[in-house]
């Protein structure tokens, strides 16, 4: 590890590729440091970028960013700055043919859709790809629930009867379906991600228009688990949706995370024209800082500890699962700059009684400025030359908001931007 | 074994699953997750094995991906080297996990006969007989061993050394990279030494089930390692695996032995040329008269064992800074052949798969040669692309010694 680069980012959630590509865009040398493959391995692959506020449902979640706390990231960053990440990330996706974009109200304003789940619950999310026709879903008539054989994470009976508790689905006629698996008996219970990877390849993906066939002309609208593609490849949609003959929308599935993975290889295919280095398998030990800045870390991989220098840095480590936060009894601190995390110090008090409810565990995290930078107590920066992206954020609850990947992009553009600028103030010098 | 790992660590993300070369090509694999962790639970408990236990290539893509740090990889060669001890493997798989020895057994014939006796057709067959399959690409054996090429080396007397440990694939079938390697050191100024008392790493063993030979190559090498370790002489290997093994794998599986012997770390020889570049030891100028070469594109392999280190991909930076060279990254996962685990008749095909984006990404990237670091990638890669294909070291003397 010789080189000495303009950004470095720990963390390849949503949050760290977004904030890395932002810094690669501008011109910067990027390296990216990651244990584990990130969350978007889990991911459904549409962004909420905010489905409740104030626990109200959001139906346009930029009406409702005022209604949000003040320390909230979207609140720190400005609705124009956060409106600015979102048109870099939709930017990025039609890029890589892979569009990603938010429903239309009549109007013509960009509103939250009430996604159906492979549990049969509506999800509201707000940017999903294209390829999800939100009109046909709103005014179908005719419904088939399609799952596949050996599928076991998806029972068209449980989303029927589930769905059919919501007024807006409760007077569809439903029709279930399932299809003829391609794999035969199997050894281990298939997943979405199995099919969807034989959707991928041209020579394989005939088992899935085949099984459509028979069901094609008589619906108005298929609901389906992703089996379209593993990959950002919209080739896929276009031949799935002709064999259907009506249009198909993919349930939010459980992990393994197919939409997720196809976010993922758009972004890091985008990633891979820059001057881009990733660095698996490694965990960021901490920052070595001097005065008010940072001016490396320390990893261990392999049993070894390395150095990694660097003009500025971006930390998406994630929250509490994640390792980006570490919790003892009456504390907690980000895993990277040992940051202490103002928590009370009796625990029962970390969480509420309600089981869905809005828990201070969910809401803990660093607190930062509007550029990203962590500041103490007194609102003072700690350094000049650190920002924080992502689950590592205090001040916001993905969970009960449904605001998990609109938070990654906005504040992952924000830090990625403000790294550049610090990089290249930084390189004068 | 004295240690075993805890699997509660893992939290049934299924990340691993998702980034399992093997689960993708075949349903027949239970996946790294139940196979791993989940199994391991039942291991504890002294239920029956998985049979598919034996589809786990040992490629440690699970490791890479796993958020929490779980050694997945290491719990299946654990409990295949368990289950080996109630059934003991095939002699198949003793001559896939023994390159080095049998290499050793055949040195008094000549190449070309022993060339001649693997790789005729009547041989294959037999081969294919025994499990290895006929299809698979079996490397040839080279004419003389690179360590017995390199006592005829003439090194020009600088004052450092450094200690090289060439692994059993450049040792036995690849002695050029080899040498190409004592060039390039000997460039930025170091003597190298490749000490004779050096064994295979055991990485082959491990993988097919022998886990005491593991043991004993272990224990010679670590003991002989720390002889050059206390004498503060840098050691260091051009090949992934190698390095994974004596990094990360025998502290693992054998952690008595580290603690005897301390950790023998083998450092990447990538890493320390291209510190030698930065530090201003190896001069990245060429030699020759011509100094317009004509250009030059590759397609890099980062294989897994490498990615596996964390150590980002050395090998692609230090050609990346060769003038005239522009170099992709294919970032296509794994090749597929895991040391020896594309050779066996029941996952040929597994293996062609695995390595069919890599294939087709090398064969339609326009590039004269593809590079990656790791021996059998690259037989895999030739054989699956038909592109030739070459170490980094390789590369960087071509370009630096051309006339």
């Amino acid at each position: 590890m010789s080189r000495i680069v303009d950004v470095l980012v720990v963390g390849s959630g949503l949050a760290g590729l977004v904030a890395a590509l932002t810094a690669a865009e501008q011109g910067r040398s990027v390296r990216l440091l990651t244990t584990g493959m990130g969350s978007l391995a889990i991911s459904g692959g549409s962004v909420d970028f905010l489905g409740y506020a104030d626990s109200r449902l959001a139906s346009d979640p930029w009406q409702s960013l005022a209604l949000l706390p003040e320390d909230h990231p979207y609140r720190l960053m400005g609705t124009e700055s956060v409106r600015t990440a979102f048109k870099f990330f939709s930017d990025t996706m039609e890029k890589q043919h892979w569009p990603m974009r938010p429903a239309l109200a009549q109007d013509g304003t960009p509103r939250n859709t009430q996604l159906p789940t492979i549990m049969g619950t509506l999800k509201p999310t707000y940017l999903l790809p294209a390829s999800l026709n939100t009109q046909a879903m709103a005014s179908a008539k005719k419904v088939l629930v399609l799952s596949v054989h050996g599928l076991r994470d998806c029972q068209p009976a449980l989303v029927v009867s589930q769905l059919k508790r919501y007024k807006s689905w409760a007077d569809r006629e439903f029709t279930q379906g399932l299809l003829p698996s391609p794999f035969g008996e199997t050894h281990r219970a298939i997943t979405a991600l199995d099919l969807a990877r034989l959707t991928d390849k041209p020579q394989s993906r005939q088992w899935l228009l085949d099984a459509l066939a028979p069901y094609a002309g008589k619906y108005d609208l298929i609901l389906m688990p992703p089996l379209c593609g593993s990959k950002a490849n919209p080739e896929v949609w276009q031949a799935v949706n002709a064999a259907a003959g009506c249009p198909v929308v993919e349930m939010l599935s459980i992990p393994p995370g197919v939409g997720g993975l196809r976010l993922r290889d758009a972004l890091l295919n985008a990633l891979h024209k820059h001057d881009f280095e990733l660095v698996e398998n490694t965990t960021v030990l901490r920052a070595e800082t001097a005065d008010k800045n940072c001016t490396s870390v320390l990893a261990e991989a392999s049993g070894q500890q390395r150095r990694h220098a660097a003009r500025a840095f971006v930390t998406a480590t994630g929250g509490i699962l994640g390792g980006g936060m570490v919790l003892e009894p009456g504390q907690c601190w980000d895993s990277v700059f040992k940051i202490d995390i103002t928590v009370p110090q009796d625990v029962t008090l970390w969480s509420e009684p309600q089981i869905f409810g809005n828990h201070l565990f969910s809401r803990m995290g660093v607190r930062v400025d509007r550029e990203m930078r962590p500041v103490d107590a007194a609102a003072a920066v700690r350094w000049q030359n650190v920002f924080f992206a992502g689950r590592s954020l205090g001040g916001y609850d993905y969970a009960t908001e449904k605001s998990g990947h609109g938070v990654a992009i906005a504040t992952g553009w924000q830090a990625g931007r403000m790294a550049a600028a610090a990089a290249a103030a930084g390189e004068k010098q | 074994m004295s240690v075993r790992i805890n699997p509660d660590k893992c939290i049934a993300c299924t990340t691993c699953v998702v980034h399992c070369p093997v689960a993708e090509a075949t349903p027949k694999f239970l996946g790294p997750r139940m196979i791993g962790p989940a199994y391991e639970r039942f291991r504890l408990l002294g239920l029956t094995e998985d049979p598919s236990l034996h589809y786990c290539a040992n490629c440690k893509n699970c490791d890479i991906s796993c958020p929490h740090g779980v050694p997945v990889s290491s719990l299946n060669m654990m409990a295949r080297a368990d289950q080996f001890k109630k059934h003991s493997p095939g002699l198949r798989d003793w001559v896939l996990g023994h390159g080095e020895l049998m290499a050793k057994w055949l040195r008094l014939i000549p190449a070309i006969i022993k060339n001649f006796g693997m790789l005729n057709p009547v041989t294959r067959t037999v081969l294919d007989a025994l499990g290895i399959d006929k299809r698979a690409p079996l490397p040839a054996f080279a004419p003389q061993t690179f360590r017995q090429l390199m006592r005829h080396v003439h090194q020009p007397d600088h004052k450092r050394s450094v200690v090289f440990y060439p692994g059993c694939y450049v040792d036995v079938y690849d002695p050029r990279t080899g040498l190409d390697m004592v060039w390039a050191m000997n460039r930025a100024g170091y003597k190298v030494i490749v000490p004779e008392e050096l064994v295979c790493c055991g990485l082959p063993m491990v993988a097919n089930g022998f886990w005491q030979h593991a043991r004993s190559n272990a224990e010679h090498n670590l003991k002989a390692l720390g002889l050059w370790r206390d004498a503060g002489l840098p050691v260091v290997t051009g090949c992934p695996s190698c390095a994974l093994m004596f990094r990360v794998d025998l502290p693992e599986y054998f952690p008595d032995l580290a603690d005897k012997y301390g950790a023998c770390r083998l450092a990447d020889a990538q890493e320390f040329l291209l510190d030698a570049v930065d530090s201003g030891d190896l001069s990245l100028k060429t030699d020759g008269k011509h100094t317009n070469l004509p250009d030059l594109k590759l397609i890099y392999h980062a294989p897994c064992h490498l990615r596996a280190q964390g150590n980002g991909l050395p090998g692609l930076e230090l050609l990346r800074r060769l003038d005239g060279v522009t170099v992709e990254n294919a970032d296509a996962g794994c090749c597929g052949i895991s040391g020896s685990y594309g050779f066996k008749k029941e996952k040929y095909d597994i293996a062609q798969t695995v390595g069919s984006e890599l294939f087709a990404k090398v064969r339609e990237s326009g590039a004269q040669a593809a590079v990656s670091e790791c021996g059998t990638c690259r037989v895999q890669i030739t054989h699956g692309s038909g592109k030739f294909s070459l170490h980094p070291v390789s590369i960087l003397r071509q370009r630096l010694e051309a006339r």
